[in-house]
């Protein structure tokens, strides 16, 4: 029952990292919000997406890697396919909240001046249709985006980490063709019937998920990932620098007209094809990832200070905090429309919203560890879940 | 032969004016905006110059169901031309409403062949993004078209001026209109074109209680899409004057 110890000790940069991710994933995702200012996307072309989705892979390729290593293929996929389940239901949760907002918002929208704003409800009109759409992840309206991917992704990872077994650099190029061609031929997931492209294209988003496995597979079976003189560290902080600058102009221009946003004719058009993940933010997301970490260390004073525990606590139970966060960013937007959107009730909502993640984490936190420890709750009825 | 033309059209005007239900004061408090969401940097030259010269204007609004509005004299179409008339009263001035509704902005481009262009207009208000964020429209592609349509009219010797989506606190958590208005400001700027912020103006309106989008009573929906066009053709004139100063 109880999970096998990590042969290497946990890196605590990959909890911090993704918890962080997934708290920039909430406030983003309230639109209007003005703490969305304050995020990763102000200071870098990329956003938490990819944060999110080069973690994930990266730990995938730690966790099933071993269990690879140790158990076999077979065991290795069927663990892979437990979290894929879990990922599918949750899913399938949010798609039903979604019909409930939709319900009411037709409340609203019946009024002759949103008739094209009605559009949003059209899919209640065939509800058979509908839920068979959102049962094949075909479904996808706002917010609803993000899972399809990553269940796409993890469905497919056993072949990648089979491959990563043979020849640790041939998924990498594999999947390095993938995106090149993807980008060059503009293949995209088409949902049916309707043919709606995936807002995440995961032949495209595969990309950043395996270079993540790739690293996160050499640091579980002990080898170094990638050549790293200590040039490539100084470029990558002066390069994030840079980018930070000019992602920032951008912002200030956005909230202050006048202020001029630098370079934004040259790069804008580059960095704005999230659904495709645009080779500019690819790029900006890598460089920044080289530079934190060598910026901050595995030993940093930062992952031992206080706050950082309750940002650790959300990466390390990110399932669960990632759809309790994209219901809680519907349900922040849904308070500041219906009450008033002053900063005031803003800040008041990202607050609750995050305590309410945080405070979900520790008790998921508490709960595993009260169920390891004996005369806790009785192991058997707690499902182990691997950290991943 | 154009002054004939013109008495008409002052009539038509000073009639449209008198028959009004609540004449469309330009300085009434109630529907005002501040500067900054009228005003917009690009400026509108040609149009400039034929309303200096007293030379007839052709506007095409295109867009989707809020440009159509609920009947051809309830729209802000319609009550942009009266306010352009009676702005300029010695100019022939013709609105045309090319809305329909359903549309995503690839829909509209391809109109602009047969709705927008044979009618050589000096300038033309294109109104779009809403059913693209219903629908999660690419947004990559949404740039595309919206640069593709700007060009298309630019090319053919007219102006050109955008128009964003419609506010309401009920649908943003439903539609994520995030991305398209970032798009549509950004190409805006990119091809220096005009941006008329309608969404910021009626969020504006929304939250000083001007317009209240929400709980509207079913008998007072009409009266109330009514008094909005009236007041959106007014700021849309303002936009259009400031922009052709």
């Amino acid at each position: 029952m109880a999970e096998t110890p990590p042969r290497v000790p946990r890196d605590l940069r990959l909890d911090f990292f993704r918890g962080l991710s997934l708290i920039f994933i909430f406030i983003d995702h309230i639109p209007e919000n003005a703490l969305a200012y304050f995020t990763l996307r102000s200071v870098a072309f990329n956003d938490a997406a990819e944060v999110f989705i080069f973690i994930s892979g990266y730990t995938a390729a730690l966790v099933y890697g071993q269990s690879l290593a140790e158990k076999g293929a077979l065991f290795a996929t069927a663990q892979i396919y437990r979290r894929v389940w879990q990922l599918y239901v949750a899913h399938i949760f949010l798609f039903v909240i979604f019909t409930a907002e939709v319900s009411y918002a037709i409340l609203v929208l019946q009024n002759p001046m949103y008739s094209d704003e009605m559009g949003v409800a059209d899919f209640l009109q065939e509800p058979h249709l509908a839920i068979i759409r959102a049962l094949t992840l075909s479904f996808q309206p706002t917010f609803l985006d993000i899972l399809p991917l990553y269940i796409v992704l993890l469905a497919s990872f056993p072949v990648v980490l089979i491959l990563l077994e043979r020849q640790r650099y041939l998924p990498l190029a594999l999947s390095a063709l993938g995106y090149a061609l993807t980008l060059t031929h503009g293949w995209a997931f088409h949902t049916r019937p309707s043919h709606e492209v995936w807002f995440f294209n995961p032949l495209a988003w595969q990309f950043l998920f395996v270079i993540g496995a790739t690293a996160g597979y050499a640091r579980g079976s002990g080898r170094p990932s990638f050549p790293d003189p200590p040039w490539v560290a100084r470029v990558a902080i002066a390069v994030s620098v840079v980018i930070a600058v000019i992602n920032f102009s951008w912002t200030l221009h956005w909230i202050y007209d006048p202020f001029p946003p630098l370079f934004a004719k040259a790069l804008w058009n580059y960095s704005i094809d999230k659904t495709n993940l645009a080779p500019l933010r690819l790029f900006s997301f890598l460089v920044l990832a080289i530079a934190t970490v060598h910026v901050v260390r595995p030993d940093s004073p930062l992952l031992r200070a206080r706050w950082a525990w309750f940002v650790i606590i959300c990466g390390r139970q990110s399932l669960y905090v990632f759809c309790l966060g994209i219901l809680l960013s519907v349900l922040g937007h849904f308070l500041l429309a219906d009450i008033s959107g002053g900063i005031a009730t803003q800040i008041a909502v990202n607050l609750v919203g995050l305590a309410t993640m945080i405070g979900f984490a520790a008790l998921l936190e508490w709960f595993k560890g009260a169920a390891r420890r004996p005369g806790g709750v009785p192991p058997a009825s707690v499902p182990s879940t691997p950290s991943e | 032969m154009l002054r004939m033309a013109l008495i008409p059209v002052g009539l038509a005007a000073m009639l449209a004016l008198a028959s009004a239900p609540r004449p469309a004061n330009a300085d009434e408090p109630s529907c005002t905006a501040p500067r900054e969401l009228i005003e917009d940097e690009p400026r509108l030259p040609k149009l400039a110059e034929r309303l200096k010269r007293h030379l007839p204007v052709v506007v095409i609004v295109i867009g989707g169901a809020s440009t159509a509005g609920s009947a051809p004299d309830n729209s802000y179409p319609y009550f942009l031309e009266i306010a352009l008339r009676r702005r300029h009263p010695g100019v022939q001035i013709n609105v045309f409403n090319r809305g329909i509704g359903r549309e995503v902005a690839a829909q509209m481009e391809a109109r602009f062949a047969k709705d927008v262009l044979p009618y050589q207009p000096t300038l033309v208000v294109w109104e779009t993004g809403t059913v693209d964020a219903v629908r999660n429209e690419d947004v990559n592609d949404f740039v595309d078209t919206l640069t593709q349509g700007i060009d298309s009219v630019t090319a053919h010797n007219s102006e050109i001026m955008l128009m964003d989506m419609q506010y309401n606190p009920g649908t943003a958590s439903v539609i994520n209109f995030e991305p398209y208005l970032a798009a549509l400001h950004q190409t805006a700027q990119l091809q220096d074109v005009y941006m008329f912020q309608r969404f910021d103006l009626m969020k504006y309106w929304s939250e000083a209680g001007v317009f209240n989008f929400i709980d509207v009573p079913r008998e007072k929906r009409i009266s109330l899409a009514r008094e909005f066009y009236e007041c959106l053709g007014e700021r849309l004139a303002e936009a259009i004057d400031f922009a052709a100063r």
